[in-house]
């Protein structure tokens, strides 16, 4: 064989090879580059990509829990939350659009608009001025509120208009449809979410329930990728609350304290109405009572409930405890006979009526029916100091109530070694101890319903969001006196209705047992010393089976300070009560204790 | 010799191939005539076109379906969304309704409706009892005038100051009708919403001592 054609061929064809072997070599390479870098993106993910595509899609949205409604005891709603508006506007994108486009339906067309129509239109329909309008959208900052709590329906039109940079946040907003009646007790929101008094405050963790989660997956034209993840936590909305008030008792009682109050010039005043059947409170008026809506518009000491918060001294209300004690003590009874003189001395202490009187000759009825302080120690007295101060407690007296209120008064009832000389008497009459108008009303409804006393109830029941009602139960009741004396204590409170000093409280067709209350009011400037009369009076209804109590109470009347100013009020707001609740009208005789001893 | 040669050249050339000598026990028929080639149909031999075609048809149909698929699923969603914003919408009216109504009935409310209407609160009451046959109470006439000193602000609802509507208007749900529809073009709602301001002033009159409260002008 020759060498030369061999020769040739090995000079040849490693070249071509070898080009072919680079080549290919460098095509691996690449393909080797290619295949990782596919291999790392896919299979590893480096970068985070997939991931960052994922999170680029995956929305996150929470699901707000509806917060939980305040009802009252006919469902009537006094606190519910709706969706309101924000306008908000990217003060950046408006300035610069000098007009957009509009498709007007009507016409079936694309309009273009300029900025100046825009804001004309936006104004008239916020029923806002052009020109602050047009300023509020012109400025620099991205987000700006034109417009705040704007009804869903006018929403609706202003997101028509499609003007640029101008959108609609909803925000939920807590509505209060009956305003100040049951202000107080309701209560209203600190910044939109978090109860600052009242029910809203105390009841926070049942209304708010647990916010809710979602987590889907959208695409870039805004929709949601149906096959994608969706992961959902439902929000668990809030319970609704229900009292035991009545509203449209709760009204006519805010009326009539309103008026008093404006008549006599008084500081404040309350009334409370409480079924003594189940302690169910069915009114807790103030005066001023704020209106949740706008909590701002009172001072911030009229925005509680004073029949609960405010504790002072209750005055000759406080007879029927020493009455009670002294009858449960065998120690005297309805007719039990006392010689009164002008004023009343004992172990150096002289006490003296509010009405001028030569020496009498009463019964204890008539000591009650015609609120006599000289006559109540003289019964008291027969008390041991501790006997006095055991009855006082055992009348709830230094006892918090506990509806369910922010601040409920305690009351002051000081140990008997702490008492003072005088202090031992005044007791008997409702000076020197302090109580809320609440706790008076406990008092008197323990003597109403058998001498069984009731905790007074305000939250009637929770009702979840499923609709399933539970009912809180009723506190531990106690029997504070006997039946009889019960009994005994009503006949007195009713004779001084029909033979006593309280006529005024009497109400056709019905058998009324009342008391009255005048005390002095310390003064609230840190000065010692009285400035002033707090004015009570309590009653019940119908003395054959009392269903209700009612107390009236005015805190510094000017003119006439006697309790007895309140008999009108009085009368009023518990014939309302007999009539909303179809109370039969009374049947028997009324009971007609001897006031004097003939 | 190729393969190639072989097959053009004849295997028997001329005469040169020697007789077979005829099977013994056959009459020579001699060089019988063959019978003379003809073109033969041929078998009808396995066609693929059909299948091809059949191919086609599933894949487009599959491809069909799957597009189908995909646009219902997408309408559906669509569908969901345009669902949702109605149900939405619908809920916000249902809630301005429901709130409106709850203004209607707000206790104050009430009675300033009344005391505009000329009713006056009642006094003292009667009872009759038919089993005894016995009347209690005298009930007096409510007197003319005779309203409470004291009057409650209506709630500060915001937005819901035309609660109480003047008395010439006949039909207390006139000014929703407006606000109803759900697609009133931005043009006659504009004007429509300037009456709205006037109606309130009766509003504020009920308010009685208490200013009636205002939506919060813009800017703040």
């Amino acid at each position: 064989m020759a060498r030369n054609p061999g020769k040739s061929k090995k000079t040849k064809v490693p070249a071509a090879r070898k080009r072919l072997r680079v080549g290919l070599g460098i095509m691996l390479t690449l393909l080797l580059v290619v295949g990782g870098k596919l291999f790392m993106v896919q299979g590893l993910d480096v970068g985070g990509m997939a991931e960052a595509a994922l999170a680029n899609r995956l929305t996150p949205q929470v699901l707000p829990a509806e917060r939980g409604r305040i009802l009252d005891a006919n469902g009537t709603v006094l606190a519910s939350s709706v969706i309101r508006y924000n306008i908000v506007v990217d003060q950046v994108l408006n300035t610069a659009t000098a007009e957009f486009k509009r498709y007007n339906e009507k016409t079936e067309e694309v309009e273009t608009i300029p900025r100046d129509q825009g804001i004309s239109e936006l104004a008239s329909l916020l029923g806002a001025d052009p020109a602050k309008v047009r300023e509020s959208l012109t400025g620099d900052k991205k987000y700006f509120t034109v417009a705040k709590d704007v009804k869903p329906e006018l929403e609706d039109r202003i997101s028509k208009l499609h003007i640029p940079g101008v959108a609609a946040e909803g925000v939920s907003k807590r509505v209060y449809p009956n305003g100040s009646v049951a202000g107080g007790v309701v209560g209203f929101l600190q910044d939109g979410t978090t109860g600052q008094a009242g029910i809203e405050q105390t009841q926070d963790q049942v209304l708010r329930g647990t916010e809710g989660k979602r987590v889907f997956e959208i695409g870039a034209d805004g929709l949601r990728i149906p096959v994608a993840t969706d992961e959902l936590t439902p929000a668990v909305d809030g319970s609704d609350v229900k009292l035991t008030l009545n509203t449209d008792i709760q009204y006519f009682a805010q009326q009539a304290i309103q008026s008093q109050v404006n008549k006599m010039n008084a500081e404040w005043g309350s009334i409370i109405v409480i079924d003594t059947k189940t302690g169910n409170l069915i009114a807790l008026a103030d005066t001023n009572a704020p209106d949740p809506n706008d909590p701002g518009k009172v001072d911030a000491k009229d925005r509680g409930v004073r029949s609960v918060t405010a504790a002072y001294e209750p005055g000759s209300v406080e007879k029927m405890i020493t009455a009670s004690a002294v009858i449960e003590e065998g120690k005297s009874f309805p007719l039990d006979h006392f010689t009164i003189p002008p004023s009343y001395t004992i172990d150096g202490q002289t006490f003296t009526d509010a009405f001028e009187h030569g020496t009498e000759e009463r019964t204890l009825a008539g000591i009650l029916g015609w609120s006599m302080n000289t006559g109540t120690v003289m019964a008291g007295s027969r008390l041991s100091k501790e006997q006095r101060y055991e009855w006082l407690k055992k009348f709830g007296v230094g006892e918090q109530t506990d509806i369910g209120l922010p601040a409920e008064a305690t009351g002051i009832l000081a140990k008997p070694d702490q008492w003072d000389e005088r202090q031992q008497y005044t007791v008997l009459f409702g000076q020197g101890v302090s109580q809320s108008t609440l706790q008076t009303v406990r008092a008197f409804q323990s003597i109403a319903n058998g001498g069984v006393m009731l905790q007074p109830r305000l939250i009637d029941s929770y009702i979840t969001p499923e609709g399933e009602e539970q009912k809180v139960p009723a506190k531990e009741s106690r029997q504070v006196v006997s039946k009889e004396t019960a009994q005994q204590m009503r006949d007195i409170l009713e004779s001084a209705v029909t033979e006593g000093q309280i006529k005024d409280a009497a109400i056709d067709g019905y058998r009324v047992g009342a008391k009255t209350g005048t005390s002095q009011a310390p003064r609230e400037d840190g000065l010692a010393g009285f400035d002033g009369y707090t004015a009570s009076m309590v009653g019940m209804a119908p003395m054959d089976d009392p269903r209700f109590i009612v107390e009236v109470v005015l805190q510094r009347p000017r003119g006439n300070i006697y309790g007895i100013t309140n008999g009108p009020v009085f009368r009023s707001v518990m014939s309302q009560v007999l009539r909303t609740y179809n109370v039969a009208p009374s049947t028997g005789t009324p009971a007609r204790l001897p006031q004097f001893v003939k | 010799m190729s393969t190639a040669a072989a097959k053009t050249l004849p295997s028997v050339v001329g005469n040169t191939a020697r007789a077979l000598p005829a099977p013994a026990g056959k009459p020579d028929v001699g060089r019988k005539a063959r019978t003379p080639l003809s073109i033969v149909r041929s078998a009808p031999g396995k066609r693929r076109t059909p299948f091809v075609v059949l191919c086609f048809v599933v894949m487009a149909a599959a491809l069909l379906t799957v597009l189908v698929l995909n646009i219902s699923v997408s309408t559906a969603q669509y569908r969901l969304v345009q669902l949702k914003s109605e149900a939405a919408t619908l809920n916000k009216e249902n809630q301005d309704l429901t709130q409106k109504k709850q203004n209607f009935e707000a206790p104050q409310n009430l009675a300033a409706k009344a005391a505009e209407l000329g009713m006056v609160q009642s006094t003292v009451k009667g009872q009759i009892d038919l089993n005894t046959m016995t009347v209690t109470g005298k009930a007096t006439p409510a007197v003319k005038g005779d309203n409470p000193s004291a009057v409650i602000a209506p709630p500060a609802v915001a937005g819901q100051l035309d609660v109480v509507p003047s008395v010439t208007t006949k039909d207390p749900l006139e000014n929703l009708k407006r606000a109803t529809p759900a697609g009133p073009a931005a043009t006659p709602a504009a004007p429509a919403a300037k009456p709205a301001t006037p109606a309130a002033a009766p509003a504020e009159l009920h308010g009685g001592s208490v200013p009636a409260p205002q939506q919060k002008a813009p800017g703040h």
